[in-house]
């Protein structure tokens, strides 16, 4: 196993229900670098997030956390991996009861004896990052969607963790903040050398920031590489992702709309309604 | 017939394994107590909670009941010429009984079910995931302070209870109907031993652990057993939480009064 590995995956499959949603998924997360994982709507992004954060029990031998199996840690060990990742959820998953500076302060108040005076200047700093500086005792019912995105990212980061996942960032957000928070991501990699692991649908950014791309679809890997190779990919459905193209369609109209209309579609039924309409 | 029995098998699997579950979650809140951050502050917060949502309720309940059950005391002690009982009736019943029960019942109906729609929403929303990623025990951090506030406030809203279902009882019996105050006092003071009252002060703690525990549990694992999360899913459990705290009140008030009878 390479050292320069952070997480290593491997032939990871993952159910709800009996329902398989990952296929065989394997691939690597390097040390101090950004992994852009990419892929459309349902495709089990977010479920991958939830092995590799330990959420979703993975079987035994599938997820490896420098060398270690993710599978056979104790109560113990998981909490200690845990120490050094931060977490931004898909829906933020403020806590409501608390007001944004508090929420930044519990992962602090928990793990470290800091004054409550040194513990509100820290969450200061973190909510200063993200640009929500101004909104220190605001309640998250009181953001934007945007806003509690950020706010969740400042509470990730409180810990200044090794390891930053980051489910969508940019999701909600003007084109200007997500570049800041992209900005941010890769100021993040430079200046403390975190590895992170950003999912989004923003194939821009995702070019911008990753070291690596990881391409998904409908529970299958795709492909693995630098933005470089992933553009340069000879594979169908990589270049069909890339240029944004719908799938083809494959229903027929007519078998469509029976289905929608819970019935048999008549040809020209529908049309002359139409014309009804427009008149 | 072989469906009937692995029907029935899978059922009593299902049983043990929750009451496992029930088990496990039970023994990670009491580990809680010890662990950071400190609870001062949330436990507080947990006892004003349970407090201010059941006062009031609770000191309606408590007066009308003492009220009928002066009454009603009144009626049947008048057929046997001993209207001077009234007072250890009313109190008795009162502080071995109904003052401990219906307080949890009410505080099941007022806070217990706020509690597990709390922790219920918590969970659906990810926010219970968002502790754990932070490597902080959400049983600890969430439920042992609901736990130990429901351990302070109960028996203080019984002793409130108590009071004021006595006081209920003294209003109509002495005032309204005439039994001679002094008499209803002695009957009381004569009447009511320790024994009583230790009686009372058990039920409460063992019922504040109860609804305390099943509420809190309902809400933790809100929508997991048919692994999908929505609202419907913590009104689902908040219902159930308060059904099966308050049967399993009264089941256990009936196992502790013949225990210590
Ligand atoms: N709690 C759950 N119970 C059952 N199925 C689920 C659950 N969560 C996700 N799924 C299913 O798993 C698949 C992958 O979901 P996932 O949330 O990982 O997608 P995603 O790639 O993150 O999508 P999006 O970009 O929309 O967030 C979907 O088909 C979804 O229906
Ligand atoms: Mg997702």
């Amino acid at each position: 196993m390479s050292s320069h590995n952070m997480i290593e995956i491997r032939g990871l499959d993952s159910h709800y229900k009996g329902r398989q949603v990952l296929f065989n998924i394997g691939f690597a997360i390097p040390h101090k670098k950004v992994t852009v994982i990419m892929g459309r709507s349902g495709c089990g992004k977010t479920t991958l997030l939830r092995h590799l954060i330990g959420l979703k029990p993975s079987e035994s031998g599938r997820v490896f956390v420098e060398g270690q199996d993710m599978g056979s840690f104790d109560e113990k060990g998981m909490a200690n991996y845990r120490r050094r990742i931060g977490v931004l959820f898909q829906s933020g998953a403020l806590f409501n009861s608390l007001t944004v500076s508090q929420n930044i302060a519990v992962p602090l108040k928990v793990h470290t004896r800091l004054s409550d005076e040194t513990i509100r200047i820290m969450s200061l700093i973190k909510l200063h990052l993200v640009g929500l500086a101004d909104f220190l005792d605001y309640m998250p019912s009181q953001l934007s969607g945007g806003m509690r995105k950020r706010a969740g990212l400042a509470r990730a980061l409180a810990m200044d963790p090794e390891i930053l996942f980051v489910d969508e960032p940019s999701s909600g957000l003007d084109p200007i903040t997500a570049a800041g928070l992209d900005d941010l991501i890769l100021e993040l990699r430079e200046t403390l050398g975190m590895t992170i692991i950003v999912v989004t649908h923003e194939l821009e950014s995702a070019v911008k920031i990753a070291d690596q791309m990881v391409v998904m679809d409908r529970g299958n890997l795709l492909a693995v590489g630098t933005p470089d190779e992933i553009r340069s990919s000879q594979d169908e459905t990589v270049l069909r992702f890339l240029r944004r193209e719908a799938e083809e369609q494959q229903v027929n109209t007519e078998s469509y709309l029976s289905r929608l209309l819970g019935r048999q579609y008549k040809a020209g039924e529908n049309s002359t309604r139409r014309q009804g309409g427009v008149r | 017939m072989i469906y009937l029995v692995r029907k029935l098998g899978a059922i009593a699997l299902d049983l043990i394994e929750g009451l496992g579950r029930m088990g496990m979650f039970f023994f990670r809140v009491i580990r809680g107590v010890g662990r950071p951050p400190g609870k001062y502050l949330s436990t507080l917060k947990q006892v004003q909670f349970i407090g201010t949502k059941s006062f009031f309720v609770i000191g309606f309940t408590a007066a009308f009941t003492g009220m009928v059950l002066g009454l009603q005391g009144y009626y049947t002690l008048s057929k046997f010429g001993s209207e001077g009982l009234l007072g250890s009736a009313v109190g008795l019943s009162l502080i071995r009984e109904l003052g401990p029960v219906l307080t949890a019942l009410m505080v099941t109906g007022r806070a217990g079910s706020a509690m597990c729609a709390e922790i219920g929403i918590m969970r659906i929303e990810e926010q219970i995931d968002a502790l754990e990623c932070m490597a902080v025990d959400p049983h600890s951090y969430l439920i042992t302070p609901k736990l130990i506030a429901g351990l302070i406030a109960l028996p203080l809203l019984t002793a409130f209870c108590d009071v004021l279902g006595i006081f209920g009882g003294y209003l109509i019996g002495v005032q309204l109907l005439g039994v001679s105050g002094g008499a209803f006092m002695d009957g009381l003071t004569s009447s009511v031993v320790w024994d009583d009252v230790y009686m009372g002060i058990v039920k409460s703690f063992c019922f504040a652990v109860l609804m305390i525990w099943i509420c809190t549990y309902k809400g933790y694992y809100a929508g997991l057993d048919e692994g999908n999360f929505g609202p419907e899913e913590v009104s689902w459990a908040t219902t159930q939480a308060v059904v099966y705290a308050s049967i399993s009140i009264l089941v256990s008030d009936y196992i502790i009064t013949s225990i210590l009878l």
